[in-house]
């Protein structure tokens, strides 16, 4: 702006001076020759003719000059085009630089060894809801959150203990409005030509991603949390490299330390011995068949604690094209001593009600023994009479004695049959007939029929299959059926009581059993309480018959329920599944 | 089940009978057993209804019966037996605490009862028993018949005349009562003694006795 008008002041002034100075020349010469002529001598021609040299020696250079200037301006001229060009092309860089500096989606921020801002361009101000002039001059800090300012100090600090080094970091800034901003920041320090230091900062805008990961790692700690809380691990499993992945709560649960993958050699280590077997052809099937399962096991820990898991697992495709498992397991050892715990109780309460039971029939069992005991007695008499005549008759002595072990056999069993459902012994599922079981109950309880004359019709399918249960326990619900149905039909004298006892099959194949009475009938308004605990209509009745029946019914896999007759009574039957294999 | 069992062929048909009625197999057939060693002669049913379903021999005998039967009760069937008239002495077999039971029947005749088990020498002499009771019973029931059958022969005046000598009066007492002559009285009495088989007069005055017959009142002379 300043050059055009230097260059051509300059020329004129050359000009002016040339000009001037000859036109002094000629004046001090006409004055000198109007006011001096009288010693017109040799020397003052000489002067004179000096002075005319000059003066046209002058001439002469001025139009030398005139014309060099002339090609230095010229020359200039050329020059100076150049450079406007030059500086055109710079400036206009400048301003897209400066378009670029102000605009760019990157906050550029210069800040001083102190931390004030020396300079931020107009995005930068603008995504944290300043103008520019709000900022500058400001310290850094207000644009960052109070927990984060200690943070932002430090970052600063770093970058001007190792000048020139670029740095960077992810920080929370913090808008004019209060809402957090998260940035990426690139920072270095350099030194100005003036020797101060400064920090020059570049951010880029990371709050999406950085809300995405909050969630992501929101999710997961969720996720932790649940797996803590459920007791439930994951894990991943892929069939191709035997590689499982583990959830950080699966880790916990076997014991081992986190790692990116382990191997089923590793978990193996960790199940009882008495259950690797079986756990081990189930990962050999399932990595064969590559289909969904699921398993219960046991844990056996280092410190010799066992834990009770469950797994199931479904089966995916991977990305890359292969079958993988992904499953989840639980520790359910606080479930499996709850139920221990609930069934010992049960046990317990099943017990005292059989005893219960067999109180009220002692009679009825003492006669069931007394029966063959007198015929024992009875037998052996007539054997030494047999004996002691003359001569002895041995044939119908040997007949006795056949029926002494007979019948002694016969007062055994009872006996045994008393002895099982008195003692309190644990689970025992065996492969059994429930036909048996009903005779082995019938024989306890025939004179207690007897005594309330009551007849008992029983129709037992001769085919049934064979049912896997706990012998005792099926007699003791059995028994109290039969107990009860022969209560109900105390008060009936208008019609023969009967009671009746059938197995068969149900349509799903399950075994079914019937016991049927023509007593006094369920009351509608007692149908759904029947089977509750301390239930009873009776003046002596405990209550907790039907209930047990259904407990012990229940964890046989099968149910009991209760129906009205057509005619007068009460029908109840339980079901009980079939003899399969896998039964846990 | 019936498990019936006969005594041995060689028992004529006069030997005194035990019938034994339990449902339980086991004690019927070791009683069964025990009798016979002794000789007895058995039959043996599984109920009562088997029991009265049989012609019942005229010979003497017994009835062991357990106290506890299925459907109609020993003490029931006791009764039964009574309202059928059938005589027939009872023993039952009973269990522990079925004392109740055992008074009722004892109060409703029955010979004796024996608690399971019981000892053989009990069950034999209670059968010895009530075996006797029944042939004397069943001797006194022939007497009374025969001695029935004798007084029927009698006509309508020598029962009268048989009613007022049995109470003790003389002849002549006779004669003044209904109104005939003394030596009336005296052939009338021949007959009757004859008739009745009578060998005295004591003879005479039991059989009247037995037959329960005599005047409303009177105080006997001998
Ligand atoms: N066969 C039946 N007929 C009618 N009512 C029955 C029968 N069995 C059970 N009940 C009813 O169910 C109730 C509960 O039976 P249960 O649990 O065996 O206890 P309790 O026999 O001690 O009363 C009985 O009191 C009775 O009211
Ligand atoms: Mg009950």
């Amino acid at each position: 702006m300043m050059r055009e008008p230097t260059i051509k002041s300059w020329r004129s002034a050359e000009q002016w001076l040339l000009g001037s100075m000859a036109l002094a020349l000629g004046v001090v010469a006409g004055i000198w020759l109007l006011l001096g002529p009288t010693p017109m001598a040799a020397p003052h021609f000489a002067a004179l003719a000096l002075l005319i040299a000059a003066l046209a020696a002058s001439l002469i250079l001025m139009g030398r000059v005139g014309r060099t200037r002339r090609q230095m301006e010229a020359m200039l001229q050329g020059r100076m085009s150049a450079e406007a060009r030059a500086t055109e092309t710079l400036r206009n860089s400048e301003a897209q630089w400066k378009e670029v500096f102000e605009h760019n989606p990157v906050m550029y921020f210069m800040v001083d060894a102190t931390g004030t801002v020396l300079s931020v361009n107009t995005f930068g101000a603008a995504q944290l809801g300043y103008s520019v002039s709000e900022l500058l001059g400001k310290s850094v800090l207000r644009v960052f959150p109070a927990e984060e300012q200690r943070a932002a100090q430090s970052n600063v600090a770093v970058c001007l203990e190792n000048i020139g080094q670029p740095h960077n970091w992810e920080i929370c800034k913090v808008r004019k409005d209060g809402s957090a901003l998260w940035v990426r920041e690139n920072a270095k320090a350099v030194r100005r030509l003036d020797g101060r230091l400064i920090v020059l900062i570049a951010c880029e805008d990371i709050t999406e991603r950085k809300q995405a990961e909050n969630a992501l790692r929101q999710s997961e700690m969720y996720l932790a949390e649940a797996q803590r809380l459920s007791r439930t691990g994951s894990f991943g499993w892929r069939i191709a490299s035997g590689e499982v992945i583990w959830s950080e709560e699966t880790f916990r649960m076997f014991g081992y330390d986190k790692a990116p993958s382990i191997k089923h050699a590793t978990i193996f280590q960790r199940v009882h011995p008495d259950d690797r077997a079986r756990v081990e052809q189930t990962i050999d099937r399932a990595s064969r068949d590559g289909k969904d399962f699921a398993h219960g096991y046991r844990l056996l820990m280092p410190d010799g604690s066992v834990k009770h898991v469950h797994a199931t697992a479904r089966a995916v495709m991977g990305a890359s094209g292969e079958v993988e498992f992904v499953g989840a397991v639980t520790d359910v050892t606080a479930r499996k001593r709850a139920e221990m715990e609930l069934h010992e109780a049960q046990a317990t309460l099943a017990h005292v009600t059989r005893v219960t039971a067999l109180g009220e029939l002692a009679a009825s069992i003492a006669h069931e023994v007394n029966q063959p005991l007198a015929a024992v007695v009875t037998n052996a008499a007539a054997c030494r009479r047999w004996l002691d005549r003359k001569p002895p008759d041995l044939k119908e002595a040997r007949g006795t004695l056949e029926s002494i072990i007979k019948d002694g056999n016969r007062a055994g069993e009872v006996i045994q049959r008393v002895r099982a459902l008195v003692n309190k012994a644990p689970d025992q599922k065996a492969v059994l007939n429930i036909n048996d079981v009903i005779n082995e109950v019938i024989s306890l309880v025939q004179h207690e029929l007897l005594n309330h004359r009551i007849s008992l019709r029983l129709e037992l399918s001769p085919a049934l299959p064979l049912a896997v249960a706990d012998r005792v326990q099926l007699q003791q619900v059995i028994l109290n059926l039969v107990v009860n149905g022969i209560e109900a039909m105390q008060p009936v004298m208008d019609r023969p009581r009967e009671l009746v006892i059938r197995t068969c099959q149900d349509d799903l194949g399950q075994i079914m059993v019937t016991v049927k009475d023509c007593g006094v009938g369920l009351a509608a308004e007692n149908a759904d309480r029947l089977f509750d605990a301390f239930f009873t209509t009776k003046s002596g009745g405990m209550g907790m018959g039907l209930s047990i029946c259904r407990s012990i019914v229940g964890a046989h896999g099968g149910r009991l329920s209760a129906s009205g007759n057509s005619g007068p009574g009460a029908t109840f039957h339980f079901t009980l599944p079939l003899d399969q294999e896998g039964t846990p | 089940m019936t498990g019936r069992r006969t005594s041995p062929s060689l028992a004529s048909a006069e030997d005194p009978i035990v019938f034994v009625v339990d449902d339980d197999s086991s004690v019927r057939e070791s009683l069964s057993s025990l009798f016979r060693s002794v000789g007895l002669r058995v039959e043996a049913f599984g109920s009562a209804h088997e029991f009265l379903q049989c012609k019942l021999p005229n010979v003497p005998s017994c009835l062991i019966l357990d106290i506890r039967l299925p459907r109609l009760s020993g003490l029931d069937f006791q009764a039964e037996l009574a309202k059928a008239d059938i005589q027939i002495p009872v023993i039952f077999m009973t269990g522990h605490g079925d004392i109740p039971m055992t008074v009722r029947a004892m109060k409703a005749g029955a010979v004796d009862f024996l608690t399971k088990p019981f000892r053989d020498q009990d069950m034999l002499d209670a059968v010895t028993a009530a075996i006797e009771r029944d042939r004397n019973s069943r001797d006194e029931a022939k007497v009374l018949s025969n001695l029935h059958e004798l007084f029927a022969t009698l006509t309508p005046r020598e029962r009268q005349v048989m009613a007022l000598v049995t109470t003790g009066l003389m002849n002549k007492q006779i004669a003044a009562e209904i109104g005939l002559a003394e030596i009336t009285v005296k052939i009338h009495r021949g007959h009757i003694m004859r008739k009745m088989g009578a060998k005295s007069l004591p003879d005479l005055v039991r059989m009247a006795e037995l037959l329960e017959i005599g005047p409303p009142s009177g105080q006997p002379q001998t």
